[in-house]
């Protein structure tokens, strides 16, 4: 386990820089990936087996049951994947963290058997479910690694903060304007035969700027100049971000009726800006619109009245909106406490699926009937150290840019998996957005694959120091805000 | 932890000694030092995650075990709704072999039930695709529809079936003929007849009148036009009677009377009461309240005891029990015979009372007026025709309430058989009090006095028992007519209780229906 440490990190941060490439072993990964690997046989084993019982108990089968995996070659690709990730970092003596990779690389491998065990018909234009997801699996592992090992320098997105938000306005009108609908809300721009879910990409975008921004104007929000009440707030024009951040979460709700990724914008500023500013006034603030912002949304919209009265009573409707809120619910129920076992979940109803978004929005419901109680919480584990990992690398990042940015990548992952994981549990409405790494889709995949890929880059202590902290703006504004005093 | 760029360090880095080596800022200059460092806020926010997830681990535990079966049974489970509509149920067959409830197959491909007779609809119910289930219907709805045996074994490896539905037939107890012949002798009355063997507790009968045709609510081209006439029936045909019907029960009550005095030592079947022949002149004067009753001409002065004042159906005798038992033995009495309380059986029942409750006096009577006036069956008592014939099915038991049951047996798709045992519920009260009270029974039909009121109950050339009731329901209508009883009296088989609502004397309308419905029973079942 244990790595020789270098004998002169300036040598090897220039000799990376120049090109030159020395080895480095990474012992944790590699024994974590052989463990995600024997714990994803194992599943496939147990997968492929219950399959062939199935089969074998069909009338007029003449095949008995035997132990098999579920898709070897699948498996297999998966695994290379991340074995290829590891190896790309060993060769390129890359110092990066060492447990987000395997974590990763079992939620994908767990989504990936899920997918196995689905009706391939489900979705997927590239020969199924499985193989589909299969296939942005090699995008979102190569994507992931290239980020890993190229990002030697921050100063891409720390410089260009405003261009970033720029973008993310832009491609968030885009699907305002082009956007597609499906159920009721409008998520997906086409691109030739694809549909991309632009707030996966958005999701990132916000985390780049908002590390820009909170990282810039720290000292200043830190500060509070105004009193409303007991709480103590910055000088007006500083309020118009959150303002701002609030107002366009309330506008995805209103047009694009995507209440769980506004849900995520707006938790994750707002986890943003207390790590900035420890300021609980911003907290008590943000909370205060977000709830004026909700009875809002409820009052005037029916999408928001929808979600929120199948929350509060799914059985009301147990045949229409409940339906697959209950169903949900039924499949956990079913589960227990250790599962009915890979493949033997699900009983289809009538031929057909009883949650027909499993896929995307409930993989943890199916995973909890047939994993049980043990697989969930195993699932929620492997979140969470997820986020652990995203914010040990925060609090041991060089610059306040950096450290906002891993924290906010981490946060990503984590309220997302959060909102998805209560919504299905009925603790909160249900929005739709994917449970990361777990759910089918390639924006979801892609998206995250960046997120982990720029956390692994920003681990690494061999990159590129930050630039020397120059705040010109503050030292401009420093006066004035004493003299507001 | 060793080896890991990140294992073991500091969470906040204070600029490490490579620093310098490689020009960074040092300590001084560090960024992080223009405010508060952000490393504490970001342990804040891990721990706000954390509790977060863990929410999430609770919220996932409380649905996969701590709600888990009740969750997966719900009726209103959709994958069982979904399932019930392909479903093809399972038959159900009365204890000769006909079937009570078959099924057809309709023209969109989706089964549907037919019942064969309009007289079994009470008991058997009804299973719609529109209005979902009543009776055995809903009670067996289960194993009918075969997703679930109640074997947890079983339903585990069903979880494996391609095609989970594995409906059982049931049997039960009841006999089509029987039930036929009761409707038959309600006639155009609304009333409800029970009978059940004594010794096991199978329900025979459970006839209410009137019936109603489950068929056209099953098949879907007529369920609207049906279900929502029969719901605007005032005669309401979707009450079944026997089980959820309550009605005042009169002297039939007196049973149950006899048991609290006997069980709590308050009479023995020779106690008589000097001032009773006198009561029954000027009334029973109780807490300055005058309880009046009739006086049978032929019983002249003589103070009768426990027998005689069942034949006659005396009620200044059992006000007098009643107050002497007091009424927390009475209400305790009652309880054991299933007062109070939900029946333990397969259809719900409407809880029988002996008061309302809620009175200073012991078992919550408002005063002793109450408790008289309830001794005899008045006053706020309410009883079941169900909870009427288990009183008379645990005194022809020598005082042991057997459990009440319908199906008899499950019969799944390999044939294989699973039997419902008869099973004791309780003792009520000891054998030497039900054969005090079953003599008395017996004296109130076969007795010289007895046969002026209940000659209609007397099954020809079987010794007979019995209680006829008239309760009073105040003004002028006529009254509830109740009788319960069983036969042979020396060695009881058949259980009964029959209510005919408003069917006037006990004696004259009810007594005659159990009397011809116990030969018939005779005639074909028993013997």
């Amino acid at each position: 386990m244990s790595v020789t440490p270098p004998a002169s990190p300036a040598v090897t941060t220039l000799g990376s820089l120049i090109g030159g490439i020395r080895p480095r072993r990474r012992g944790r990964e590699a024994v974590l990936l052989v463990a995600v690997g024997v714990t994803l046989v194992v599943g496939s084993l147990s997968l492929g087996s219950t399959e062939s019982w199935l089969a074998s108990r069909v009338p007029g089968s003449d095949v008995g049951p035997e132990a098999m995996l579920a898709d070897a070659v699948q498996l297999a690709v998966f695994l290379g994947i991340f074995a290829a990730i590891h190896l790309a970092q060993v060769i390129t003596g890359r110092r990066t963290d060492q447990v987000l990779l395997p974590a990763v690389a079992l939620l994908g491998g767990i989504g990936l058997i899920l997918m196995e065990r689905l009706p391939q018909d489900l979705a997927g234009s590239l020969g199924g479910l499985s193989r589909t997801q299969l296939i942005w699996w090699l995008l979102a592992g190569a994507t992931l690694g290239t980020l890993a090992i190229v990002v030697r320098s921050d100063a891409w997105l720390r410089r260009y903060k405003y261009s970033w938000a720029a973008f993310g306005i832009a491609l968030l009108l885009l699907t305002f304007v082009l956007g597609e609908e499906v159920n009721g809300a409008r998520l997906s721009l086409s691109v030739g035969p694809f549909s991309v879910q632009p707030s996966e990409l958005l999701k990132v975008v916000l985390v780049v700027f908002l590390a820009g921004y909170l990282s810039e104007f720290r000292p200043l929000l830190a500060e509070g100049a105004m009193r409303l009440g007991p709480l103590r707030l910055p000088p007006l024009p500083y309020l118009v971000p959150m303002i701002a951040m609030w107002a366009i979460a309330l506008g995805i709700v209103v047009i694009q009726r995507d209440l769980g990724a506004a849900l995520l914008f707006f938790a994750v500023f707002l986890l943003l800006l207390f790590i900035a500013t420890a300021r609980w006034s911003y907290v008590v603030l943000g909370l205060l619109l977000f709830a004026a912002g909700s009875m809002l949304a409820y009052g005037l919209f029916e999408h928001v009245q929808t979600r929120v009265d199948i929350w509060l009573d799914p059985w009301s409707d147990p045949l229409g909106d409940g339906y697959q809120v209950i169903q949900a619910l039924i499949a956990f129920a079913r589960g227990g406490l250790i599962g009915t076992g890979l493949g033997a979940g699900l009983p289809t109803v009538g031929g057909r699926l009883p949650i027909p978004a499993v896929h995307t929005d409930f993989p943890l419901a199916a995973l909890g009937e047939e994993l049980g109680l043990i697989g969930v919480l195993a699932i929620l584990g492997i979140y969470l150290v997820i986020v652990e990992r995203g914010l040990r690398i925060a609090a041991s990042a060089a610059d306040e840019f950096r450290a906002i940015l891993a924290a906010g990548l981490a946060l990503v992952v984590g309220v997302q998996a959060f909102i998805i994981a209560a919504g299905t549990l009925k603790l909160i409405p249900l929005t739709g957005i994917t449970l990361p790494f777990i759910s089918y889709g390639g924006s979801s995949l892609m998206a995250n694959a960046v997120v982990v890929g720029l956390l692994l880059a920003i681990s690494d202590r061999g990159v590129e120091p930050p630039p020397p902290s120059t705040p010109r703006r503050l030292r401009r504004l420093a006066p004035s805000l004493r003299s507001d005093r | 932890m060793t080896g890991h760029p990140e294992g073991g360090r500091p969470l906040i880095r204070q600029g490490g000694d490579g620093r310098a080596q490689r020009g960074l800022p040092g300590p001084g200059a560090h960024p992080l030092q223009g405010g508060r460092s952000v490393g504490r806020t970001i342990v804040g926010v891990g721990l706000v995650l954390s509790l977060a997830f863990g929410t999430l681990a609770a919220t996932a535990g409380y649905w996969q075990v701590v709600v888990s079966d009740e969750l997966v049974q719900r009726p209103d489970n959709p994958s069982l709704v979904a399932a019930r509509q392909n479903a093809v149920r399972g038959l159900i067959r009365d204890r000769d072999g006909e079937v009570l409830a078959g099924n057809e197959m309709g023209a969109d491909g989706l089964p549907y039930r037919t019942y064969i007779d309009d007289t079994v609809s009470p008991v058997v119910g009804y299973a719609s695709r529109r209005y979902g289930t009543a009776g055995l219907e809903r009670a067996w709805d289960a194993q009918l529809t075969g997703l679930a045996s109640g074997d947890p074994r079983r339903d585990l490896l069903r979880k494996f079936d391609p095609d989970p539905s594995d409906p059982e037939d049931l049997t039960v107890g009841l006999s089509l003929s029987l039930q036929r012949q009761a409707v038959k002798l309600l006639g155009r009355d609304r009333g409800a007849v029970v009978m059940i063997d004594a010794r096991s507790g199978e329900v025979l009968v459970l006839a209410s009148t009137p019936t109603y045709d489950a068929s056209a609510i099953a098949d879907p081209a007529t369920s609207d036009e049906a279900f929502g006439a029969l719901r605007e029936d005032p005669a309401k045909p979707l009450l079944p009677r026997a089980t959820q019907g309550l009605y005042v029960p009169g002297s039939v009550f007196k049973i149950v009377t006899a048991a609290a005095g006997l069980d709590s030592g308050a009479i023995t079947p020779a106690t008589t009461y000097p001032e009773q022949p006198q009561a029954e002149k000027d009334g029973l004067l109780v807490s300055g309240f005058r309880v009046r009753d009739g006086h049978h001409p032929r019983t002249g002065n003589r103070a009768l005891d426990l027998t005689e004042a069942t034949e006659v159906s005396c009620n200044i005798y059992y006000a007098l029990t009643g107050l002497g038992a007091g009424g927390g033995a009475l209400a305790a009495t009652a309880g054991r015979f299933g007062f109070g309380s939900e029946l333990p059986f397969e259809l719900p029942t409407s809880v029988s009372q002996v008061t309302n409750g809620g009175g200073p006096l012991p078992g919550g009577f408002a005063d002793d007026v109450e408790l008289a006036n309830a001794a005899y069956g008045q006053a706020e008592t309410l009883a079941t025709p169900l909870q009427m014939a288990l009183v008379a099915t645990t005194i022809a038991n020598d005082g042991v309430l057997m459990a009440p049951h319908i199906v008899t047996s499950l019969t799944d798709g390999a044939g294989r058989v699973q039997r419902i045992e008869p099973s004791a519920v309780r003792r009520v009260l000891d054998v030497g009090a039900a054969r005090a009270i079953r003599a008395a029974m017996t004296r109130a039909v076969e007795g010289d006095l007895g046969k002026a009121y209940t000659s209609g109950a007397k099954v020809p050339g079987v010794l007979t028992a019995g209680k006829s009731g008239t309760a009073e329901l105040g003004g002028t209508g006529e009254p509830h007519s109740w009788f319960i009883g069983f036969a042979p009296a020396d060695a009881p088989q058949v259980a009964i209780a029959v209510l005919v609502e408003k069917g006037g004397r006990g004696g004259e309308r009810a007594a005659p229906v159990a009397g011809a419905l116990m030969a018939a029973y005779f005639d074909t079942v028993g013997g």
